[in-house]
């Protein structure tokens, strides 16, 4: 694939004014591509002082001609309902077909137009990606400091054997560039190809190589290439464990609106207008209960089939039921990883391990970071696998241990009466380890080295109590600080400090990671 | 002083010079307060007026001649609670009256430092102190200070944080 790509012209700084490509107009008509915003006379004479951006004449890459309808995919099937509609309604058939084809060749004609503008190229150690017809946008991905590039694959673009690349890079400005749609193979060459650029090249049997084998086919070959950490869990398992997860949920939520709905009724009576009534108030609760099944189901999705291996220095993960997904997660780039315990997983002693980067948080945008699941569901030997997997220095056994994590002093406990039990902080030999949470208790180990800040912070009720709440931040997450809640004042001064002086033993030990 | 009273930041990084915000400060958000209270003593005329006729205005005025004397009280105390440290491997930032807090900052984790200045602050010749790092939750501000010692505060950081450069 790398024929027309113009990596042997990577340019030397300066010399931008005669790169090779320019002395192909030729290919400029042949590829169909004028400069996005600027024809190709007036572009002659700026090229040369564009430092950055490759000249007008550079050849694209083209995406897949399918890309414009794969995207549009909401507007065919809100045509299709309408038509189906209609003919259900009225029986007829002819305004149907007249939405048919009005659709087909509006998003033909629409597509065949933005398929022109859309495309990318390699430039040297950059990639620049061009989409929008009315609005261009050009993007430039600066591959120094990519961070990972994914391969996903949602199921409109399976369906064509297509897939989407998703590229992070460190310190982005919060939207992600994606390189969306290509066919499979081509997106793993050019993932290996970007990822070689980068300096950080994957192993030579390319890991997701089985992606471009048929759905049956058991890649069990190139599972073996790599270092298997969890081999596939089954979907029987994660299904009972999800409903396993679900059900206190679920059960609350039925019993609270069930028993409202009847106490209303026996009191008022199921007239008419108490129920309209009823459906006006509770109608958003019945919503948010619905949102809670179907993202408790598109999870079950996500996670089906979910396998993770190792290659070298990252760990790839390899999951998803009808959209696979393909993604790395930097090893030395995880800050933080936390254990989730639902309530009904107790007593078989599972659970789910979540690992948090500097990277993907990056990638979120304004504060909603994204966790990287690292297991589904597992027994507490492969938990401790996977764990060492992510953070090599944790010491698994004594930060799941319920009786290291000491808990808030007995006076905090009116404070959170269900949960105090199952609450704690501890200051361990190589992490700091915060657990919390009712319905889904969690333990989260940030190794001292990834603290970048702390806080203190006294509420006015806590300060009549003697309590303070310790915060230790890690990179790129809002949300998932380790907040150890209600400790005694001079225990959370304490234990500030501590934390602040391993932070700066451990940062010192290990060579600085920029980028 | 019961111990329990004693703010968070006495407690441990003892023998510690916190410094004070600049004594513009005080006036600066006093002066906000009060200028925000009658925008809403303004307001509150108005239903006052239709209900109470011509001494609706003179409550108002009444009403915001208190809440203003302890707004002011209030915000001068709270001025007076903020401060920063430098220590030898962090920087420090105490605020707050009714929930304290206390951040600290390593100066190998600093990030980026922002010096700003609105219009109001530069009139009365404050800046403010931003010092970031990668933690997103974790931005340090250092609302007033005047402009020669919130520039020299940016220069020590700098130099700080260049000499011990911790990465994520």
């Amino acid at each position: 694939m790398s024929g027309d790509r113009p990596e042997d012209a990577a340019p030397e700084d300066g010399t931008h004014a005669t790169p090779p490509q320019w002395e192909e107009p030729a290919t400029v008509a042949e590829g169909a591509f004028e400069g996005p915003g600027e024809n190709g006379a007036a572009a002659a004479d700026h090229v040369q002082f564009q430092q950055e951006a490759p000249p007008t004449g550079t050849v694209r890459q083209r995406l897949h001609p399918l890309t414009p309808l794969l995207e549009s995919f909401r507007f065919f099937i809100a045509a299709a309902a309408a038509a189906g509609i209609n003919v259900f309604t009225t029986g007829n058939f002819l305004f149907a077909v007249y939405i048919s084809v009005f659709a087909a060749v509006a998003g033909g004609i629409a597509s065949l137009i933005a398929i022109q503008y859309r495309g990318f190229v390699i430039w040297g150690r950059e990639l620049h990606i061009y989409a929008g017809v009315f609005t261009r946008s050009h993007r430039t991905v600066p591959l120094d400091r990519l961070q990972s590039v994914d391969l996903v694959r949602p199921i409109r673009a399976r369906l064509f054997g297509l897939a989407q690349l998703n590229i992070e890079v460190a310190g982005g400005d919060g939207t992600d560039a994606r390189l969306a749609y290509l066919k499979v193979d081509r997106a793993l060459a050019l993932r290996a190809e970007l990822l070689a650029i980068a300096g950080r090249p994957v192993a030579p049997e390319a890991p997701a190589a089985d992606e471009a084998l048929p759905e049956g086919a058991e890649p069990a070959a190139t599972g073996a290439a790599l270092d298997e950490v969890v081999p596939t869990v089954t979907a029987r398992r994660l299904a009972f464990a999800s409903l396993l997860e679900a059900l206190p949920v679920q059960v609350t939520a039925l019993a609270v609106i069930g028993s409202a709905f009847a106490i209303s009724g026996a009191i008022f009576g199921f007239g008419n207008v108490v129920t309209t009534v009823w459906v006006g108030f509770f109608a958003p609760a019945l919503l948010g209960y619905l949102q809670s099944t179907i993202s408790t189901v598109n999870k079950f999705l996500r996670n089906c089939r979910f396998r993770l291996s190792r290659d070298g220095g990252n760990l790839l993960v390899e999951r998803g039921l009808t959209d696979t997904s393909h993604g790395t997660v930097p090893v030395d780039r995880v800050t933080a990883v936390s254990f989730d315990e639902p309530v009904l997983w107790r007593s078989r002693g599972w659970r789910r391990v979540q690992v948090w980067t500097a990277a993907v948080a990056q990638q979120g945008g304004s504060g909603t970071s994204e966790s990287t699941m690292l297991l589904p569901v597992g027994g507490a030997e492969l938990v401790a696998r996977v764990a060492v997997e992510a953070v090599p220095e944790l010491d698994v056994a004594s930060t799941l241990d319920p009786e290291a994590v000491a808990r808030p002093p007995r006076r905090a406990r009116w404070r959170m009466p269900l949960r105090w039990k199952r609450t704690g902080a501890a200051l361990q030999e190589r992490a700091f380890v915060v657990r919390g949470g009712l319905l889904v208790n969690t333990y989260t180990a940030v190794p001292y080295a990834r603290i970048q800040a702390v806080d203190v912070v006294q509420g006015r009720v806590q300060r009549m109590q003697g309590l303070a709440t310790v915060r230790a931040m890690t990179a790129g997450n809002l949300w998932h600080d380790a907040v150890a809640a209600h400790r005694d004042v001079r225990e959370a001064v304490a234990m500030a400090a501590e934390l602040r002086e391993r932070a700066d033993a451990a940062a010192a030990l290990e060579r600085p990671r920029l980028s | 002083m019961s111990p329990r009273a004693t703010p968070i930041w006495d407690l441990w990084p003892a023998g510690l010079r916190w410094q004070p915000m600049s004594r513009q400060l005080r006036t600066v958000w006093v002066l906000r307060s009060l200028l925000n209270l009658f925008i809403l003593a303004v307001l509150a005329s108005v239903p006052l007026t239709i209900w109470l006729g011509w001494e609706g205005p003179l409550w108002a005025l009444g009403g915001y001649v208190v809440i203003a004397g302890l707004r002011a009280f209030t915000v001068v105390r709270v001025v007076a609670s903020w401060g920063y440290a430098e220590r030898e491997e962090d920087f420090l930032v105490r605020h707050g009256l009714l929930t304290r807090r206390l951040n600290i900052v390593p100066y190998g984790r600093i990030q980026l430092i922002d010096l700003s200045a609105g219009p109001i602050e530069r009139m009365f010749g404050l800046t403010t102190v931003k010092v970031r790092t990668a933690a997103l939750g974790s931005t340090v501000e250092v609302p007033g200070l005047d402009p020669h010692v919130a520039a020299a505060l940016r220069d020590r950081l700098a130099v700080r944080a260049a000499e011990v450069r911790e990465g994520l």
